[in-house]
């Protein structure tokens, strides 16, 4: 899944670890069940070397992993991948999230989210849904997603609101449907969702390989804000709308999941703990993986935690910036993708030294157009 | 916004849930979008909301905590989660056994 980095429960004031860490207890797991996905989004999240991370972890050592979570202070586990209802053991590691009192989400393409899949993970307890979406036309969603998806997708919608799931629609916006936007939220409100979260790509992963490709206008995203804006007051009674803005576009970064290591923790596939879902792509950091470590263990004292936690590390300008408990300097990931160097101002905010890379970039992609080169796991 | 008094048989909205946070020692209400912290009192209120009548709520409560009026309390908690969308109406009473 392509999950925005804006997402989650803010954190509270300073709660304080267990046995007197000044680190944060986390709040939130994204559990990274799988790489595998029926879909091939062109903007996908996922690490470019799918065919690496063929080791998943076992249902047991996922429900080990749960148990320490729960024990660490995280209240929600967002089941997500790739596509987690490829795992046949979905079930049980959603029945085993209810036994600890974990809150539990399921990211879907809704491929294999059949009703009886589904009911079935009511019964054991699944909180809440959340299905991507690729574009309000058919054609195009099928398209962009490389399958016949739509359809399934319609359903899937229409069987979690039977059984009463809060459904949220994620959208991942970008310069091919951008401009459907006002379409996406009649279709939010025709599906009778609770959320339509309209996200724009992050470009990391395949959407930095594709970024020429998806890049919006300035154009686009101003009249897709005013759209929003307005389509906010009109149906504000049936639908909430979470509209994340690019921030290719903003004066200031994103504050990339509340602060690195401060409110999430992301256990890959294989195993591997990561502080944000797409720190695999910054050479240099090392990992720990649950297979040899506990995740407290991992949380409090693995230097990768360590590394960017607080305001200690931060360069100049953000060191005696305003903003610096605000946005924690941006995002890592881009930073390092952007400038080389991980420890950079996030080149998206506008008092960066390297805010120039950002701005050729948007001009790059005003020029010209480029072919979308979608993802393929080699199976 | 429903006024007050529309919430007879309160219960925690489908995909809203109570929580005991053991590492942080707090009540919450947990919902997709993250977590509400409530005190003693509220969560107190909170746990009552099985689908019974908002009356039977209030005197729980009221025997419970020997405090002679607690409607207004309950209905400024009532009112404040159902604008948050986390509390709705039952149209049933909770199931025999229950609460
Ligand atoms: S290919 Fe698409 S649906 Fe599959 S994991 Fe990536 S973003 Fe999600
Ligand atoms: S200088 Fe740093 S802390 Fe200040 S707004 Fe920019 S990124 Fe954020």
């Amino acid at each position: 899944m392509s999950l925005p980095k804006s997402r989650g429960p803010s954190p509270q004031p300073s709660p304080r670890g267990r046995g007197g860490q000044s680190a944060p207890n986390p709040y939130c797991l994204l559990a990274e069940l799988t790489y595998r996905c029926p879909l091939q989004c062109p903007y996908c999240s996922n690490p470019l070397e799918l065919n690496r991370f063929r080791n998943e972890l076992g249902t047991a050592v996922w429900q080990r992993v749960l148990g320490e979570a729960a024990r660490l202070g995280v209240v929600q586990v967002h089941f997500t991948g790739g596509e987690p209802l490829v795992r046949h053991d979905l079930t049980d590691l959603v029945r085993t999230a209810r036994q600890l009192d974990l809150y539990s989400h399921l990211s879907t393409s809704a491929i294999g989210a059949d009703h009886t899949k589904l009911s079935s993970l009511r019964d054991v307890g699944l909180d809440a849904l959340q299905i991507g979406l690729q574009d309000s036309r058919p054609h195009e969603n099928d398209w962009l997603a490389g399958a016949p998806a739509f359809e399934k997708k319609r359903q899937a919608v229409e069987s979690a609101k039977r059984l009463e799931f809060p459904v949220t629609l994620n959208v991942v916006l970008h310069r091919h449907n951008l401009d459907h936007v006002d379409e996406v939220v009649d279709l939010a409100c025709r599906w009778n969702v609770d959320k339509l979260e309209l996200a724009h790509v992050q470009y990391g992963g395949w959407a930095f390989r594709n970024r020429a490709a998806l890049l919006p206008t300035e154009n686009q995203v101003e009249r897709a804000t005013e759209v929003v804006a307005d389509a906010r007051d009109r149906v504000s009674d049936k639908l909430e709308i979470i509209h994340v803005l690019p921030d290719y576009f903003q004066q200031f970064p994103k504050a990339c999941l509340h602060g690195w290591g401060r409110v999430f923790l992301t256990v890959a596939p294989d195993g591997a703990v990561l502080p944000c879902q797409t720190a695999r792509e910054i050479p240099g950091l090392v990992f720990p993986n649950v297979k040899e470590t506990s995740l407290e263990e991992i949380w409090f004292r693995a230097p990768v935690f360590q590394r960017f936690r607080g305001t200690n590390w931060m360069p100049e300008p953000c060191r005696s910036c305003d903003r610096r408990e605000i946005d924690f300097g941006g995002c890592r990931c881009q930073a390092f993708l952007l400038t080389g160097d991980v420890a950079a101002t996030d080149p998206v905010c506008h008092l960066a030294p390297q805010h120039g890379v950002v701005e050729e970039a948007l001009k790059e992609a005003a020029n010209r157009s480029t072919d979308l080169q979608f993802r393929v796991f080699a199976s | 916004m429903k006024p007050t008094h529309s919430i007879n048989r309160p219960r925690l909205a489908p995909g809203a849930r109570y929580h005991w946070d053991e590492v942080r020692q707090q009540h919450q209400i947990v919902f997709p979008e993250g977590v509400l912290i409530l005190n003693e009192s509220a969560a107190a209120i909170v746990r009552l909301c099985d689908g019974r009548s908002t009356e039977d709520v209030i005197s729980v409560l009221q025997a419970q905590t020997g405090e002679a009026d607690l409607s207004g309390d309950v209905h400024e908690l009532l009112d404040r989660l159902a604008q948050k969308g986390l509390l709705r109406d039952s149209q049933s009473p909770p199931p025999p056994g229950e609460g």
